[in-house]
């Protein structure tokens, strides 16, 4: 399986891709004559929501920040053809204008405002149901830019340009556990670890989906806040000790607090099935339309307990599922299906 | 992968470094939160939320009622932050406790024999603090009571018990307004359905029920219901009298070496029989404030003995009550079960002995 920067020419047919860069310049052109280009290929993975999201404490202020669930499932893959001499930048398809935006973005911080050319982008992440189709599209574009250049940007760098094109963007170039203020892309709390090994049973609950961008951000009451500060003070515990249950509860009590803003339809029950079948917790995307059951993948019983999962949330006419695993060191061969 | 470390920096205030407990294991499966002034907390939170909202402008005089250490902490904050301060209280507040408000720049209202008799403490109280508010025309009152954020004021403690300890099975906390026990227990039970908030209660006191009457423990229990006391959180109620609290209170400096205040003591007395009546629960006590306040008392032998303070022994078990009304002795419990208090109270008092 190709990860990462992959450099011209041929895609993966299906891109499950971590975000990686590398940097070397790839130079096409004419001898002598004509102009040449640089051209480049970048690809990052999607997400599968958060496990915390809400309002936290940085420096005395009080921001909007999320700590990601990465899913490897699902990505998107950008190729870059950019030339001094061609007037202007296009995408394609036409609509994904926030990835061009990322090259511009890019582009200028790289001091190469005067480049033109040619972004192309190619995925297989559900628009609308907070997978992240959008950060997925744009952090891609920004490492093809950064492949086709042989430049290399610091992931606090490419986080802040990503946020500066997306509105509200997911830390995908970050390969470790993460407080992240979606909006201004920056680093809240760096966890220095590793993202956890917890099997997700995911579903979704709308198959409409929705524009996760023009959704109201959510107006939190000084208790959740304060509370946030509680899920918070937890999150670095079972960060340090990799105590998948804690993270359960994390994911769970944000979820709960989520519902005043985003409902997961039957959230109740579906609590009730996590309890049923021992999950960890039950997670959600807090701008998106879908949800999902923690397990211990180390547990022996795992398969035995995803299957009822499936098999309950199937019962609440959630029959749109898939499973994978969220920890770093699982690739997507490790991949089943439900 | 590799541990970082923080390198440690100068608090940038006295109300930073002492805001927070410590954390202490007293015995394998509990825990104190251990304050230097738990009532700084909600004081500094209520006043810098004021200050965001745009309540709290530079100059405006802080005014409100308390005769206990919700005041010094106002009075410290206030210091600090530059506001000034009006403090109406009953004869509860000693003098050194009045010297030290002073000290700090507060100004302390008492009120006095003629109005107590003729009106009642609380009520003579709230008069003094209207007559007060309306000379003054712009000010700012805390509220400690009544404003929701008295209890919000607390997720700093849930996060550091969750940081140092996990999830935590059950919190044994000492009730008067009823803000950290509503406060902390929220929070902790958003990551722990299951988690049990068990409330310590004196005798003569109506947060839960019992009969109403003179209160010789003071700093917990009420004779007003505060809005901000949530009852549906509480799954068991305990009841303390003077003398045990305060013997169990000299127990806790003598066997643990932490030299606490009386609500302490009586917070340390139901937690530990709790621990030990649930050895697989990780148990935490609230101790909110420190011993020096209480050295010519609680701490006195002679002032314990004078007063007829000193128990004949200290009670091992609690008597299990079937109704709030009948609380009496020297320590009771009642299993409250997240009911309402109406709820509680409606049921006919000893119906069910």
């Amino acid at each position: 399986m190709e990860m990462g920067v992959s450099r011209r020419g041929v895609l993966p047919d299906n891109p499950r891709p971590t975000a990686l860069a590398e940097s070397e310049p790839h130079e096409e052109g004419h001898e002598g004559a004509g102009p040449e280009a640089l051209v480049g290929i970048g690809t990052a993975p999607s997400h599968h929501g958060e496990l915390l999201q809400g309002a936290f404490e940085d420096h005395g202020e009080i921001r909007r920040g999320l700590v990601t669930l990465p899913c490897s499932l699902f990505g998107s893959s950008a190729t870059i053809r950019l030339s001094r001499w061609e007037p202007e930048l296009s995408v394609r398809p036409k609509w994904k204008t926030k990835s061009l935006s990322a090259v511009r973005g890019v582009l200028g911080a790289l001091g190469m405002e005067g480049y033109g050319g040619r972004l192309e982008l190619h995925g297989d992440v559900a628009v609308g149901r907070g997978l992240g189709s959008s950060s997925s599209d744009v952090t891609a574009a920004i490492l093809a830019v950064l492949s086709a250049t042989g430049r290399h940007l610091p992931p606090e760098r490419i986080a802040r340009i990503a946020a500066a094109a997306e509105v509200a963007t997911d830390p995908l170039i970050f390969d470790r556990m993460l407080l992240f203020a979606q909006r201004e892309g920056v680093v809240i709390e760096d966890f220095h670890r590793p993202a956890p090994s917890l099997e997700v049973v995911g579903f979704a609950f709308d198959d409409q989906g929705l524009d996760t961008l023009s959704w109201p951000p959510a107006r939190y009451t000084s208790w959740e806040i304060e509370c946030f500060r509680a899920l918070r003070g937890l999150l670095r515990r079972a960060v340090e000790h990799g105590h998948l249950a804690e993270l359960g509860r994390i994911a769970t009590a944000s979820a709960r607090i989520n519902q005043r803003f985003l409902p997961v339809p039957r959230f109740e029950r579906v609590l009730d099935v996590a309890a049923e079948c021992g999950a960890l917790g039950v997670q959600v995307a807090h701008s998106g339309t879908i949800a999902g059951l923690l397990f211990d993948a180390r547990r022996p019983e795992l398969e035995r307990q995803a299957a009822l999962a499936g098999r309950r949330l199937r019962e609440l006419h959630f029959s749109d599922q898939w499973r994978y695993n969220a920890g770093s060191d699982n690739h997507a061969s490790d991949v089943r299906q439900p | 992968m590799p541990v970082t470390y923080a390198s440690r920096k100068p608090y940038r205030s006295v109300v930073d470094s002492h805001v927070l407990p410590k954390v202490v294991q007293l015995e394998g499966n509990l825990y104190g939160a251990a304050f230097h002034l738990m009532k700084l907390l909600p004081a500094d939170f209520i006043l810098k939320s004021a200050e965001a909202g745009g309540e709290l402008l530079p100059g405006t005089t802080v005014v409100e009622t308390t005769s206990g250490t919700f005041g010094l902490g106002l009075a410290m904050v206030c210091r600090l932050r530059g506001y000034p301060l009006v403090l109406v209280g009953d004869p509860a507040i000693d003098a050194p406790l009045r010297r030290r408000l002073e000290a700090l720049g507060a100004r302390v209202s008492i009120v006095s024999g003629a109005e107590l008799r003729t009106s009642g403490v609380q009520q003579a109280r709230l008069d003094r603090l209207a007559r007060i508010q309306s000379r003054l025309g712009t000010y700012f009152t805390p509220g400690q009571y009544d404003n929701p954020l008295n209890p919000v004021s607390y997720g700093a403690v849930a996060e550091l018990l969750l940081e140092s300890l996990g999830p935590v099975d059950a919190l044994v906390c000492p009730v008067g307004s009823g803000g950290s026990s509503s406060g902390i227990g929220s929070f902790l039970r958003s990551l722990n359905p299951a988690m049990r908030l068990i409330g310590v209660d004196t005798l003569g006191s109506v947060l839960f029920g019992a009969p109403a009457g003179a209160r010789r423990l003071r700093g917990l229990g009420n004779g007003l219901l505060p809005k901000v006391l949530d009852h549906t959180l509480f799954d068991e109620v305990h009841w303390l009298d003077a003398p045990t609290a305060f013997a169990t209170t000299r127990e806790l400096h003598s066997g643990h070496c932490l030299y606490m205040g009386p609500t302490s003591g009586a917070a340390h007395h139901v937690a530990r029989w709790y621990a030990r009546e649930h050895p697989d629960l990780k148990v935490v006590a609230l101790f909110p404030d420190e011993g020096h306040r209480y050295t010519s008392t609680v701490y006195s032998d002679t002032w314990l003995r004078r007063n007829d303070l000193l128990p004949p022994a200290l009670p091992g078990a609690p008597r299990t009550l079937d109704h709030p009304a009948q609380v009496d002795g020297a320590w009771s419990h009642y299993a409250w079960n997240r009911q309402r208090h109406e709820d509680v109270t409606r049921q006919a008092a000893g119906g069910a002995a």
